[in-house]
C-alpha cells in the first residue's frame, strides 16, 4: 500500500512552538501605526425599507476619522450563484445583522458610541421567519427584486425559493407501489452554528491604490476577489494575508467584511481594525448551519432491498445567497445516501427568509439530514424486522455500485466501515436498559479543484514552500513540508513555508471542502517532483551517469548501490536556481445520469467520496431528558491517511461538535429573526467533561482518481453520522423517535412521555 | 479618570494608568502588549483569557486590571523558561493538543494551575479541570492525554 512514512509518525507541527508559548500571532493580535478601530450599525428591523440615513452626528463625534455607507461605495451585489447583497444596505434590510453603516474612530468606545449616533429612518416591511411558509402564495418576499440580480440559470429564482433542485432515478411512483412494505418520517433540524473559537478580525492597511488585508479568513482567495469585485479594483491590487487562523469550520468561509474594513481604511486614510465580539460573531456572519425539514419515505422489500426513495426537503437560507447557494442540492443527495436504491425522487428547496444567511458549516447539511435518514433507515429496519446493521449490512453501496445518479462507484470502504464500527463498539453486548447503542453510517464527496505550488530552493540547501493552501488549525498544511522532504530525500525541517498570502502563491481554494491535502497536496508533490527532475538532471550531469541510475536520500543525489558518488543537494542549490512548481492533474468529477434533475449545482455525483459509520453508546435519564454519549466508535474511509495525528484530530473534534449539534447546539430565533442566543451562554458547546471516548479506526484503500497517493479528503466527515449515531442509540432506549435537532433535555424527555411526539 | 497602578506579569513589573473599567485582559493585551491571551467571548464562557493570578486560574476578560495591582499575574509567554518548552507544552504538541491553537493559552493556563494542586491527576481531574476551556477544534483527546502524561513525566 503506498502509505508514505508519514503515514504513522508523530510530528511536531511547525506553528506549535508559536501556538503554546503564545508567540503567534492571530489577526486580533496585529496593530498598526495609526490605526483606528471600526464599528457597525446593524439593523433596527429585521426586515425594512431605508428611508433615510443621516451620519451627520456620527461624522461630527471627536475621534471619528470615517463613515461609510452603500451610497459611498460602487454599485456591485455580490454572492455566489445569486448576486443578491451590498456591502452594506441598499434600500432594504433583511436581516438583524445587515449592516447598515461602518465608522472608523481612534478608539474603539468612539467607534461604538457613532455607530449609535447614525440615524436610520425605517419603513417597517412584513418579516418572514418560517422557511417552509415562504413557500406560501401570500408569503412577504425577501427580495422582490430578484430579476435584476444576476444568477445562475440554475437557480430557480421563484418567489421565495432559491434553488430547486432534484435527484430523479427510474420511475419512484412505480417502484414505491410493488414494495413491501412503506415507511414514512418527518424529521426537523435548528439552525446551527460553526462557532471557531477566534471571533473574525479583518485589519486593512493602503498604499497607494493597493490595499494590504490581513483576514481571519478560510478563503483568502475569495475574499481577494470578492473586494476586488465589490470595490471595483483589480485583484492584483488586493493582497490577503492570514496570520494564525483561530479555527472556521466554515464559519469564516465566503467574502467576510474585509471589503467593508478596506472602503474604511480607504475613507479614514489610515490602517482600520474591526475585532468581532461573540455576540456579531453569532449576529452578523453570512455562514451559519441551515435548518431543514425533511420527509423521508422509503419503499423496501422484504428481504431489505431499497426499491424506492422519495424525499422532500425544505432548507433555510436566511436573506442571503453567499456561497451557500449549492445547498439544496446537496442536501438531495444525503437524503439518498450511500446506499443502494432502484428507484429515487428527491427534491429539495432552498427558501430565502429573514434571518441571518445561511453557508457552508463542516460538511454543510450532511449531518442534519444524515441524522433523518438514518433514523429513518432504522425505521425502516424496525418495519422490516432486520436487525438496524443488518440492513445497512445488505443495502450500502460496494464497487460497482451505482450511485443516485448512476455514478458507478470505484473500490469504497463503506462496508468496512461498518463493520469496524460495530466491532469497536461491541455492538452485540447486554446493556442496562437505560443504555443503548445507535450505529449511523454517512458519506461527504471530496473537491476535485484546481491548485499550484512552488518550491525555491535556498543557495545553502534549504527550501521554502509556496502555497496558496490555508491552514485552519487542522495540520493539512503544517504536514507539507513532510510530503516534500519525502519526495526529496531531505529533512522536512530544511523547509519553511509560504501561505496564506494571495501575493506569494497562485489561487487554491482556500480551507473548505475538506480539499487542502487532496488538491493543495497534490499540487505540493508536483512542485516537489519538478525539483526533483531539476536535481536529478544536475546531478547526472555532473557525475556523468544516467538520471535512472540516481536516488535522493539523506540531502544527497547519489548512484543507486554506490552512496559515496553522490553530490549533496546543497551544492547543487548553491546557485539559488532550483525552483519547482506543480499544480498536477485535477482528478476528475465522475459521470453521472443527471437528466432527469433539475438544479444542477455540482453535488450531483460525488468524487471519491468518504464514507463513514460511527457507533454511539448512549445512557438516557428518562426523567430529566438528559442524554449522555459514554462512547463513539468512528470508523472512516478517507482512502489513504498521510498523516495520522492530523486525521484524528479531525475525526475526534467532529465527533464532538457532532454530538453538539445532536444535544444541545441550535439557534433559537424569535418571530422576528432575531437570535435569542447569540452567546455561549445558551448556545452550549460540548465542554472537554462531556466529551466521550472516541476509537478510532481507518479504512485505508488507495482510492483511484482521488487526492495525493490515493488519499481522499478528511476534515468534514468526522462530523456528519454523529447526531445520527447518538438519536439511533436514544430511540433504542426510549422506544420512541425525537424528531428535532438539536435533542435537548426537553425534547427528549418529552419523547419518552409521549408529549407532542 | 484613570489610575496609576503597576500590573506584575510574568515577572516584571508594568507601572500602567488604569481605567476603571478596563479587563485584565485588556491592559495586558492593549496596555502591555502581551497578546498571548485570547479573547474568544468577553463573557467567561470559554477560558480563551484565562490567566493565574497569584497562582489561580481566573477569566482575565471579567477581572478587572484594577484588581490585579500588585499581585502576580501569569501568562501564556510566562509558561516557557527562556526557550525551553514545559513538559506541559511539549506534550500539548506530541499528542496533538493543538490544532488552531486558540483556546491553546487558556488550556495551557488552566493545565498548569492543575497539575501544581494534582501532580498526577486522574483523567475525570482532568476532564473536571478544563471543563471551563473550550476547544472547538480537538474534541478534547489529545489535550487530556497531554496533560496526563506531562504529569506522568514530571512525577
Ligand atoms: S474571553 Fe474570557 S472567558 Fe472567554
Ligand atoms: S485548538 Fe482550536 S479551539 Fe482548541
Amino acid at each position: 500500500m503506498a502509505v508514505g512514512t508519514s503515514g504513522g509518525k508523530t510530528f511536531i507541527r511547525p506553528d506549535g512552538r508559536e501556538k503554546v508559548t503564545g508567540a503567534g500571532r492571530y489577526t486580533a493580535d496585529l496593530a498598526s501605526t495609526g490605526m483606528a478601530h471600526a464599528a457597525f450599525r446593524y439593523a433596527d428591523h429585521p426586515h425594512a425599507r431605508i428611508l433615510r440615513i443621516d451620519t451627520t452626528k456620527a461624522r461630527a463625534l471627536p475621534g471619528v476619522v470615517a463613515v461609510v455607507t452603500q451610497g459611498d461605495l460602487p454599485d456591485v451585489r455580490f454572492g455566489g450563484l445569486v448576486q443578491d447583497r451590498t456591502l452594506f444596505a441598499k434600500d432594504v434590510v433583511r436581516f438583524e445583522g445587515e449592516i447598515v453603516a461602518g465608522v472608523a474612530a481612534l478608539t474603539e468606545t468612539a467607534a461604538a458610541e457613532a455607530a449609535r449616533l447614525i440615524e436610520v429612518e425605517y419603513e417597517p416591511l412584513p418579516v418572514l421567519t418560517d422557511f417552509v411558509a415562504a413557500m406560501d402564495a401570500d408569503a412577504p418576499l425577501v427580495h422582490s427584486d430578484w430579476s435584476s440580480y444576476e444568477r445562475d440559470e440554475q437557480m430557480v429564482a421563484d418567489g421565495n425559493t432559491i434553488s430547486y433542485s432534484t435527484i430523479v432515478k427510474g420511475d419512484a411512483n412505480a417502484a414505491m407501489a410493488r414494495a413491501d412494505v412503506v415507511v414514512k418520517s418527518r424529521y426537523e433540524s435548528d439552525a446551527s452554528q460553526g462557532v471557531p473559537i477566534e471571533p473574525r478580525a479583518v485589519l486593512a492597511e493602503w498604499r497607494g491604490d493597493e490595499v494590504t488585508i490581513w483576514s481571519s479568513t478560510q478563503v483568502p482567495y475569495a475574499a481577494r476577489s470578492g473586494v476586488a469585485q465589490t470595490l471595483q479594483i483589480p485583484e492584483a491590487n488586493v493582497r490577503v494575508v492570514v496570520p494564525l487562523l483561530g479555527g472556521g469550520f466554515g464559519a469564516k468561509c465566503d467574502l467576510h467584511f474585509e471589503a467593508q474594513v478596506a472602503a474604511l481604511a480607504r475613507a479614514a486614510r489610515r490602517p482600520v481594525r474591526l475585532v468581532f465580539s461573540r455576540q456579531e460573531e453569532f449576529r452578523a456572519i453570512a455562514q451559519r448551519r441551515e435548518g431543514i425539514v425533511m420527509e423521508f419515505e422509503t419503499g423496501a422489500m422484504r428481504d431489505g432491498r431499497l426499491v424506492a426513495r422519495r424525499a422532500r426537503l425544505v432548507l433555510d437560507k436566511g436573506a442571503y445567497c453567499g456561497e451557500g447557494g449549492f445547498l439544496g442540492q446537496m442536501a438531495a443527495m444525503h437524503a439518498c445516501g450511500p446506499y443502494v436504491i432502484e428507484a429515487i425522487s428527491v427534491e429539495s428547496f432552498l427558501n430565502y427568509s429573514n434571518r441571518q444567511p445561511s453557508g457552508s458549516v463542516r460538511a454543510p447539511t450532511a449531518p442534519q439530514v444524515c441524522w433523518g435518514l438514518e433514523q429513518h433507515m432504522d425505521e425502516v429496519a424496525r418495519e422490516l424486522g432486520l436487525d438496524p446493521v443488518e440492513l445497512r449490512r445488505r443495502t450500502l453501496i460496494e464497487r460497482g455500485a451505482e450511485g443516485p445518479t448512476r455514478q458507478v462507484f470505484d473500490e469504497i470502504g463503506v462496508k468496512q466501515t461498518l463493520e469496524r464500527a460495530v466491532e469497536m463498539i461491541r455492538y452485540d453486548r447486554d446493556l442496562p436498559e437505560d443504555e443503548a447503542i445507535g450505529v449511523a453510517v454517512g458519506w461527504w464527496p471530496s473537491g476535485p479543484a484546481p491548485s499550484g505550488a512552488y518550491i525555491h530552493l535556498n543557495g545553502d540547501g534549504s527550501g521554502t514552500i509556496v502555497t496558496g493552501a490555508q491552514e485552519n488549525g487542522s495540520g493539512a498544511v503544517m504536514a507539507m513540508p513532510t510530503f516534500v522532504g519525502e519526495e526529496l530525500g531531505m529533512e522536512p525541517e530544511s523547509f519553511t513555508l509560504l501561505y496564506q498570502d494571495t501575493a506569494a502563491a497562485n489561487w487554491d481554494m482556500g480551507s473548505c471542502g475538506s480539499q487542502t491535502t487532496f488538491n493543495s497536496g497534490r499540487a505540493i508533490l508536483a512542485a516537489a517532483a519538478d525539483v526533483r527532475g531539476q536535481l536529478l538532471d544536475a546531478a547526472a550531469a555532473e557525475l556523468e551517469v544516467d538520471r535512472e541510475d540516481l536516488e535522493l536520500a539523506e540531502g544527497q543525489v547519489r548512484v543507486k548501490g554506490s552512496p559515496d558518488r553522490s553530490v549533496s543537494i546543497a551544492d547543487i542549490a548553491g546557485a539559488g536556481t532550483i525552483h519547482g512548481k506543480g499544480s498536477g492533474d485535477v482528478p476528475e468529477v465522475p459521470a453521472g445520469d443527471t437528466g432527469g434533475c433539475v438544479g444542477r449545482l455540482g453535488s450531483e455525483t460525488f468524487a471519491a467520496p468518504q464514507l463513514i459509520t460511527q457507533a454511539a453508546h448512549v445512557k438516557v435519564d428518562r426523567e430529566t431528558g438528559v442524554v449522555r454519549v459514554l462512547k463513539v466508535a468512528a470508523a472512516h474511509d478517507s482512502g489513504v491517511i498521510l498523516n495520522r495525528m492530523g486525521a484524528d484530530g479531525q475525526v475526534t473534534g467532529g465527533v464532538v461538535m457532532g454530538l453538539g449539534l445532536a444535544l444541545s447546539e441550535g439557534t433559537v430565533f424569535d418571530d422576528d429573526g432575531r437570535q435569542r442566543n447569540p452567546h455561549l451562554l445558551d448556545y452550549k458547546l460540548v465542554t472537554c467533561s462531556d466529551a466521550p471516548e472516541i476509537e478510532i479506526d481507518w479504512v485505508q484503500i488507495p482510492t483511484e482518481n482521488a487526492g495525493p497517493r490515493g488519499s481522499k479528503g478528511v476534515g468534514e466527515p468526522p462530523q456528519v453520522p454523529t447526531a445520527a449515531a447518538i438519536a439511533n442509540a436514544v430511540a433504542k432506549v426510549l422506544g420512541r423517535r425525537v424528531r428535532q435537532l438539536p435533542m435537548t433535555p426537553e425534547r427528549v424527555w418529552a419523547a419518552s412521555a409521549e408529549v407532542g411526539s | 479618570m484613570k489610575t496609576a497602578a503597576t500590573l506584575t506579569v510574568n515577572g516584571a513589573a508594568y507601572p500602567v494608568e488604569l481605567d476603571p473599567h478596563l479587563s485584565l485582559l485588556d491592559a495586558v493585551r492593549d496596555l502591555i502588549g502581551l497578546t498571548g491571551s485570547k479573547e474568544g467571548c468577553d463573557d467567561s464562557e470559554c477560558g480563551a483569557c484565562m490567566m493565574l493570578l497569584d497562582g489561580k486560574p481566573v477569566n482575565s476578560c471579567s477581572y478587572l486590571a484594577l484588581q490585579a495591582d500588585g499581585r502576580d499575574v501569569t501568562t501564556v509567554e510566562g509558561l516557557a523558561e527562556g526557550d525551553e518548552l514545559t513538559p506541559l507544552q511539549r506534550a500539548l504538541l506530541e499528542h496533538g493538543g493543538v490544532q488552531c491553537g486558540f483556546c491553546t493559552p487558556g488550556m495551557l493556563i488552566s493545565a498548569t494551575a492543575l497539575l501544581r494542586e494534582h501532580p498526577d491527576p486522574s483523567e475525570e481531574d482532568v476532564r473536571i479541570a478544563l471543563s471551563g476551556n473550550l476547544c472547538r477544534c480537538t474534541g478534547y483527546d489529545g489535550i487530556v492525554r497531554a496533560v496526563r502524561s506531562a504529569a506522568r513525566s514530571s512525577a
